[in-house]
């Protein structure tokens, strides 16, 4: 049986949207947003934090499993920086659901070229009951 | 992998935050990542990771890399830093009146070489979140991986 694929949500993450993300987590690192500091590393746009992945997927899951579901477990690893301007898509399959307990298994994707940016990675959620 | 660094396995750091979190700080959060749930947007309710960002109380100078959360300041000379991932256990959700405690563990260092054949430290470090009462928040292991230049 195939599993359930949710609708991906995506998300274009430009330079404000990264500016706002460091203001409301105090994540001050050069890495964000300053010219020379990634000129000197290699890098020619500002890297995207890599912990707002884990915001977009939390809401990716509420949107998918229902507002009154609870995410109580979220496991993610890196797999490539992600620059400003380019879009992600977070993917979601619905792996299994057991006494009021959904398993998802999830990704997120870099749609531009399609690497990955965020796998492995899984959620668990507590649904409302009946 | 130096005996230096090993010795510095199962080190603690804790921050307590010296104001409640606050509406203000769940709403700018909401708003930062397009989050549309009400709750989130009114302040009454922290999205689930927020209360795992807290740099904002570590109360450290910055450092040369602008960062000014918790670091180990581990010395790994020739090496890179890069980010591995996260586990996040949520347990109980965040509201503006709590006043958050992260403690963080350096649980393990362990020595491992990737596919291109280079030398890797991989860090991992469990941070506890409670509240003013002792209420168990979440948890965070979260892995930093030094690689060799």
């Amino acid at each position: 049986m195939s599993k359930l694929e949710f609708a991906p949500l995506v998300r274009r993450i430009e330079l404000p949207d990264m500016v706002a993300y460091a203001g409301a987590t105090w994540d001050w690192h050069r890495l964000h947003y300053d010219p020379a500091y990634l000129a000197a590393r290699g890098l020619d746009r500002p890297v995207v934090d890599g912990q707002v992945f884990g915001a977009y997927l939390a809401i990716a899951l509420r949107g998918w499993l229902g507002p009154d579901s609870v995410l109580t477990d979220l496991s993610f690893r890196f797999r490539s920086l992600v620059f400003a301007g380019e879009t992600i898509r977070c993917r979601g399959e619905l792996r299994s659901v057991q006494d009021g307990v959904a398993d998802v298994d999830l990704r997120v994707e870099v749609v531009e070229d399609g690497r990955l940016a965020v796998a492995p990675a899984s959620a668990r959620l507590r649904l409302p009951h009946e | 992998m130096t005996p230096a660094l090993a010795a510095r396995v199962g080190e603690e750091a804790v921050y307590t935050a010296p104001e409640p979190l606050g509406r203000a700080s769940i709403r700018y959060f909401a708003l930062a990542t397009g989050d549309s749930d009400p709750a989130h947007l009114a302040g009454d309710v922290a999205p689930p990771t927020l209360v795992c960002e807290t740099n904002q109380y570590a109360d450290r100078p910055r450092d040369a890399d602008g960062f000014a959360g918790h670091r180990w300041d581990l010395d790994v000379p020739g090496a890179r830093l890069v980010r591995g991932g996260n586990t996040y256990r949520f347990h109980s959700p965040a509201g503006p009146d709590d006043v958050i405690t992260a403690r963080w563990r350096l649980d393990d260092i362990a020595e491992r070489t990737n596919g291109a054949g280079k030398r890797m430290l991989i860090v991992t470090s469990l941070a506890t979140y409670t509240n003013q009462d002792g209420r168990l928040l979440a948890t965070n292991e979260e892995a930093l991986i030094y690689v060799e230049a």
